[in-house]
């Protein structure tokens, strides 16, 4: 009966492990304060964990070697679904959302030695809400489009999609 | 990174471009309209058809008046009173526009005038920076890269215009459009951050309130500089280096 007994030890073991791991992680995680705004990220969340630094570092050179103003992978607008603005109501939390992480995992950030740690309060109430659109942005018409068509659009959907 | 087309302002060029993009309307007899230029799509790259420059008329600057310097201040965020710039020397302090008055010594004539960053086509500051931190747009604006500066100031030391700044201080609250940080050398960026969202003008051009300040794409024949510099004779500051500057002036 020695085999049974194995088996029944082995069976006990895992249950514990299922019932005592998630707890466990959850205690050990980084706390990840939840966005201010929006409900969808500009690309899947699992993308975005893995290959944000490739893509925030892609658009840094496109947007300043090249004047390629686009939004979707602009620290700048990072900052606006993340960060409350200037004036706005924080919390011991709020605004932590890129440090807790890289705190936890050990890597050092320096985009905010040099960028700015919040957006700026909006001052024109027509482009309140996310996506941000700038007063002349709206002036010029071009307004900002909703991420979803952002991302159905991007060339690395178009490229997919091709394939 | 795609290879850069490099600006080339040489007159046969400019003769024809502009023959190709003068779209003009005759509305009644005398009258013309002109279409606007049109504004670069966002999600292109800045592109060497486009050259940006600036018409600063010396005639209408006025000494004592320090508008476009505290504009440039207000709009980007340098040289603020509760900056950590206020500990830096005052021969060290940021200074991305300044005013400077001239005198002729023999009449006694006085002159005033900004100068800042003259935005080059062979800029000097492009050619030392070992990192190619220091780098021309397509479009002719001159950009300090500052994820690769490493603060060696050789592009200071090679700016005859003395317009670039190193940052001593360790700074915070930065303007979201305009990163700035310890240890990195800046320069006017020409409000490219305006430029690029169509705005057309720099902080210190809308500040002028004398219209000394000029702002537009040169290359462009119909647009109020160009028109202004065919119709006017303009100067460039040491014309003599050749580094046929974006910057150009009228009445010195």
């Amino acid at each position: 009966m020695k085999p049974v007994r194995k088996l029944l030890g082995l069976l006990s073991a895992a249950l514990l492990l299922i019932t005592l791991v998630p707890s466990a992680i959850a205690e050990v995680g980084p706390t990840i304060p939840k966005p201010i705004k929006g409900k969808q990220c500009v690309a899947e969340t699992s993308d975005m964990r893995r290959n944000h630094m490739d893509y925030l570092k892609k658009h840094r050179v496109e947007a300043l070697r090249q004047g390629v103003r686009t939004k979707q992978y602009s620290l700048k607008e990072c900052l606006e679904c993340h960060v409350p603005a200037k004036g706005e109501e924080t919390t011991a939390e709020s605004g932590q959302f890129c440090k807790n992480c890289h705190v936890y995992v050990g890597v050092k950030l320096d985009c905010f030695e040099c960028h700015a740690t919040q957006p700026e309060p909006l001052d024109d109430k027509s482009a309140q809400g996310h996506p941000v659109a700038t007063p002349a942005m709206n002036a010029m018409g071009r307004i900002h489009q909703p991420y979803s068509a952002l991302v159905m659009n991007s060339p690395a959907t178009q490229q997919r999609e091709a394939k | 990174m795609s290879e850069s087309n490099q600006t080339d302002l040489s007159r046969r060029q400019f003769v024809g471009k502009g023959a190709a993009v003068a779209a003009t309307v005759t509305i009644a007899p005398g009258v013309l309209l002109y279409g606007a230029a049109e504004a670069r799509n966002l999600d292109q790259p800045a592109s060497s058809d486009v050259r940006w420059g600036m018409l600063i008329d010396t005639n209408k600057c006025e000494s004592g008046c320090n508008d476009c310097v505290s504009a440039c201040q207000t709009e980007q965020g340098w040289g603020g009173e509760n900056s950590n710039e206020k500990l830096s020397a005052p021969e060290q302090k940021v200074q991305w526009i300044r005013k400077v008055d001239l005198k002729d010594t023999t009449t006694g004539h006085t002159q005033s005038l900004p100068i800042m960053c003259q935005h080059c086509e062979s800029a000097p500051c492009v050619d030392v920076c070992p990192t190619t931190a220091s780098m021309r747009r397509d479009d002719g604006i001159v950009l300090v890269d500052r994820h690769l500066c490493i603060g060696c100031r050789f592009c200071m030391m090679a700016c005859p215009y003395k317009a670039r700044s190193f940052v001593h201080e360790a700074l915070e609250d930065q303007k979201p459009h305009m990163p700035r940080g310890k240890g990195t050398v800046e320069a006017c960026t020409l409000c490219v951050h305006k430029l690029d969202a169509g705005e057309g003008v720099t902080a210190c051009s809308v500040a002028c309130t004398k219209g000394a300040i000029v702002v537009g794409d040169i290359n462009d024949e119909n647009s109020d500089i160009a028109q202004q510099l065919k119709r006017h004779k303009t100067s460039q500051i040491r014309a003599d280096l050749g580094l046929n500057t974006g910057v150009r002036y009228r009445g010195i």
